[in-house]
C-alpha cells in the first residue's frame, strides 16, 4: 500500500470560513479598544479620586486641630477639623461633591464654629483646595446666587443671606450660618478675613482677560462662570467661561474657551458642532453671513451656534431663533480679538 | 478477491488513520480538554460580587404596603406644615387607614446634613414631629425615626432640628450602628447586590413612611422621596452616584412604603442637595401624600420648574411598574390650609 501523506491543503470553502473567523475576532478586538479608549468620565472621576486618596495616604498630612490659625474674637470651636479627600468628600457633601470632583478636588476641611455670646448662632465653614485658582474659581461661580452681594474681601467674595462665599488663590471658602442676623454675618465675615489674612498664596484667581471677552451690554451681573467639564453635556469640552444675557423675556448664554492654538479652536469647534447635530439630534441651519465658518444649529427649538477665532472658541447657546442666534454671534465676534491671518 | 479492493482510493479521500495515529490523537484531544476544563475550572469565581444568595435577599425589608382601593394621593397648598399635613390625610382617608393600633412605624426622614432647618437641606423637624403625633394617636405602638448619614450622625441629627422635635413628640430616635446594617441582594437588581442596607432598626416594624423635602440634585436632579431611599444604603455608597438614575429606580424596587409626604412647603431650587444659602430656596407652598412615590416626585418636580421627563429615574420606575409619573391620573385630592 502507498505512504498517503496525513497533511492536505485545505478547501476553498475552508480557507473562506477560517479567514471569516478571523475577520470577526479581528472585528471584536478593534470594537474593544475602540470602547476602551472612549471611558466614561466617572470612571476616569473615580479613578482620579482613587489615586489622589492613595497618595493622600502614603503622604504625612500636616493637619492643626483648629480650621484656622486664630479665630476671631467672639468666636470659637463647636466641633474639630474635619478632613476630606476626592474618596471622601461625598460623606459630607453627598452628590454635590461631583461638581468639585469634576472640577480638580484635592481637600476640604471644615469646621463649626459659634458665637460665644450666643451659641445658637453658629456657622460651619468649609475650604475646599481646588488645586488652582481657575478651578477655585470655577466652582466658585458655578454656585453663585442671584441676587448676591458683593463684599470687599478675598477675591470674588459675596454674600447671599446666610451664606458668605470667597476665593482665596486656590481655595475656595464658604461659610453657611444658621442665621443671617447681622451679629452671625459679622462674626462670618471675621472668620473669612482671618482665613485670608493669614493663608498665603502663590496666585490669585483673574480672570478679567476671560471676562472681557464677553460683550459687557445685556450681561446679567455676576453671570459669568467657568464651566469645568462636560460643558452643554457634551464630554469633550472643558474649561469654558460662560455669561448670560437677557433676551426678550427669556436669557441666552454665550460662551468663549481660548484654546492653545487656532487649530485646537477650530477642533474643538468642529467637535461641538458634531455634538449639537449627532448627539442632541439638531439640524444645522444654512451657513451665517458671519462670523466666517460659524454654524447654527437647530436644537429643537432653540438654536446654538459655534465658531472659532483664532485661538478661541466662541459661540451662543440656547438662542430663541436662528436670528436671534446670528445676532448674538456677530455681537460677540466684535468683541474678541481680530485672528490673525 | 473483491473487485473493489483493488480499487485505489479517490484522491480526494482522507485514508483512515493507523491505530497508533486514532490512539495519539484521542490522547492529544482528551488532553486539551481536561486542559480547557481545569482552566475554567480554576477561573470559575463561585462567590461573584453579583451572586443572589436566598440569605442575604431575606434580609431586605418586606413589603409595607396598605392596599385597600383608597385614595393614592393629596395635594395640599399652604405654608403651616402640620396643618397640611393633617389635611392631606384628611384627603387619604385619615392616618387611620395607615396606621392602626399595635403598629410600629418606622419615619424615614432626610437627615444627611448637619444644617440647620431653615436651609431645606432636611426633613423639617416641625413636619416630623406633626406626623409621629399622629400616628402615636392613631394607636401606633412605638414609632421610629431613622436616617443614614454617614459623616457625624449625632451632628446630623442634632443640628438639623430632629433629635429634640422627635423625643419631645414622643418617637424614638435611631442613629444606625454598625451592626444595623445587613449585606443584602435585590431580586432582579444590578446595583444592590451583596450591599449592606440599613435593616437593623426595622425588625418589627409594620409601617414605613417616608418624608423628605423638594431638593434640587446636583447629580440626579432632583432628590425627593425616591431619593430619600438612598439613606437606607451603608458602605461606600458615593459609588452609586455613577448610575444615580438606576440606583433609584432600585431603591424603589426594594422600598414599598406605606405611604410618602413630600414637603415642598418651600424647595431648594439650585446647589443641592446641600444647598447652603436662604438664596437657593423658593416658596412653593405645596405638600403631597402619596403612596404612589413615583407620583409624589413627578408633581415635585413641577416645583423645581421641571417636568418627570427631565428626571430620567421617574420615567425608569413608571416603565417598572413602581407608579405612575402621570399623578394626574390618580385623580389626587387637592385643598388650600
Amino acid at each position: 500500500m502507498p505512504a498517503i501523506p496525513n497533511k492536505r491543503t485545505p478547501s476553498a470553502v475552508e480557507t473562506a470560513v477560517s479567514l471569516g473567523v478571523l475577520a470577526v475576532l479581528a472585528t471584536v478586538l478593534a470594537w474593544m479598544f475602540q470602547a476602551q479608549r472612549r471611558f466614561n468620565p466617572a470612571v476616569t472621576v473615580a479613578a482620579a479620586a482613587a489615586e489622589s486618596a492613595a497618595k493622600a495616604a502614603g503622604a504625612p498630612v500636616a493637619s492643626p486641630p483648629e480650621l484656622f490659625a486664630s479665630w476671631p474674637v467672639g468666636l470659637g470651636a463647636m466641633s474639630v477639623a474635619e478632613s476630606f479627600t476626592p474618596a471622601t468628600l461625598s460623606d459630607k457633601i453627598d452628590g454635590k461633591a461631583e461638581l468639585y470632583l469634576s472640577a480638580g478636588f484635592v481637600a476640604m476641611r471644615c469646621q463649626r464654629v459659634a458665637l460665644v455670646a450666643n451659641p445658637a448662632a453658629w456657622m460651619e465653614a468649609f475650604v475646599f483646595d481646588m488645586g488652582t485658582p481657575a478651578s477655585a474659581f470655577s466652582v466658585h461661580s458655578s454656585q453663585k446666587r442671584p441676587g448676591a452681594t458683593e463684599v470687599e474681601l478675598g477675591d470674588y467674595a459675596y454674600r447671599a443671606g446666610n451664606v458668605l462665599c470667597v476665593v482665596h488663590g486656590r481655595y475656595y471658602v464658604e461659610i453657611v450660618a444658621a442665621d443671617d442676623r447681622v451679629p452671625t454675618m459679622e462674626a462670618a465675615t471675621g472668620l473669612a478675613r482671618v482665613f485670608v489674612a493669614t493663608t498665603a498664596v502663590e496666585q490669585h484667581a483673574d480672570v478679567s482677560r476671560d471676562q472681557a471677552l464677553f460683550p459687557p451690554e445685556g450681561q446679567l451681573a455676576g453671570s459669568v462662570t467657568l464651566l469645568s467639564t462636560d460643558v452643554f453635556g457634551c464630554e469633550q469640552l472643558t474649561d469654558v467661561f460662560v455669561a448670560r444675557y437677557r433676551e426678550g423675556d427669556g436669557e441666552v448664554t454665550l460662551f468663549v474657551a481660548c484654546r492653545a492654538s487656532p487649530a485646537e479652536a477650530g477642533r474643538q469647534a468642529a467637535a461641538l458642532r458634531s455634538f449639537f447635530v449627532k448627539d442632541c439630534g439638531g439640524r444645522e441651519l444654512s451657513p451665517p453671513a458671519a462670523p466666517a465658518g460659524a454654524a447654527i444649529i437647530d436644537s429643537g427649538g432653540t438654536f446654538d451656534g459655534v465658531f472659532a477665532s483664532g485661538p478661541i472658541l466662541a459661540g451662543v447657546h440656547q438662542a430663541p431663533s436662528g436670528e436671534a442666534a446670528e445676532r448674538w454671534l456677530v455681537r460677540l465676534q466684535a468683541k474678541l480679538p481680530p485672528a490673525q491671518p | 478477491m473483491n473487485p473493489a479492493d483493488s480499487q485505489p482510493p479517490p484522491p480526494s479521500a482522507v485514508p483512515p488513520p493507523s491505530r497508533r495515529e486514532f490512539l495519539r490523537r484521542t490522547l492529544e484531544a482528551g488532553v486539551a480538554l481536561a486542559a480547557t476544563g481545569s482552566l475554567g475550572a480554576w477561573l470559575w469565581n463561585r462567590h461573584p460580587p453579583g451572586d443572589f444568595n436566598r440569605a442575604a435577599s431575606a434580609a431586605l425589608l418586606p413589603d409595607f404596603s396598605v392596599r385597600d382601593g383608597g385614595r393614592s394621593m393629596s395635594i395640599i397648598t399652604g405654608q403651616n406644615r402640620p396643618a397640611m399635613l393633617r389635611r392631606g390625610l384628611e384627603a387619604m382617608g385619615g392616618i387611620e387607614r395607615f396606621v392602626r393600633r399595635g403598629d410600629r412605624v418606622m419615619l424615614k426622614v432626610n437627615a444627611a446634613f448637619a444644617t440647620p432647618a431653615i436651609l431645606g437641606a432636611t426633613s423639617n423637624p416641625e413636619l416630623v414631629a406633626e406626623l409621629a403625633h399622629l400616628c402615636l394617636a392613631a394607636g401606633a405602638a412605638a414609632v421610629l425615626v431613622t436616617d443614614n448619614p454617614i459623616n457625624d450622625p449625632e451632628s446630623c441629627f442634632n443640628l438639623c432640628g430632629l433629635a429634640p422635635a422627635v423625643r419631645a413628640a414622643g418617637a424614638e430616635l435611631i442613629v444606625p450602628r454598625a451592626s444595623d446594617f445587613v449585606s443584602g441582594t435585590l431580586p432582579g437588581g444590578q446595583l444592590i447586590r451583596n450591599w449592606p442596607v440599613l435593616t437593623g432598626p426595622f425588625h418589627g416594624v409594620t409601617k414605613l413612611i417616608g418624608i423628605a423635602p423638594v431638593k434640587h440634585h446636583n447629580r440626579a436632579g432632583a432628590s425627593m422621596t425616591m431619593k430619600n431611599w438612598y439613606g437606607l444604603l451603608g458602605g461606600r455608597r458615593n459609588q452609586f452616584h455613577q448610575d444615580i438614575n438606576g440606583i433609584i429606580v432600585e431603591l424603589a424596587m426594594m422600598v414599598r412604603p406605606t405611604f410618602v409626604v413630600l414637603d415642598g412647603t418651600t424647595s431648594m431650587m439650585t446647589n443641592g442637595p446641600t444647598g447652603g444659602s436662604l438664596a437657593d430656596l423658593k416658596a412653593t407652598n405645596t405638600l403631597v401624600v402619596s403612596t404612589d412615590p413615583v407620583a409624589a416626585d413627578a408633581l415635585g418636580a413641577t416645583l423645581l420648574d421641571r417636568t418627570w421627563r427631565d428626571l430620567p429615574y421617574l420615567g425608569r420606575a413608571a416603565e417598572c411598574a413602581l407608579g405612575t409619573a402621570d399623578f394626574e391620573s390618580l385623580r389626587p385630592e387637592r385643598a388650600a390650609v
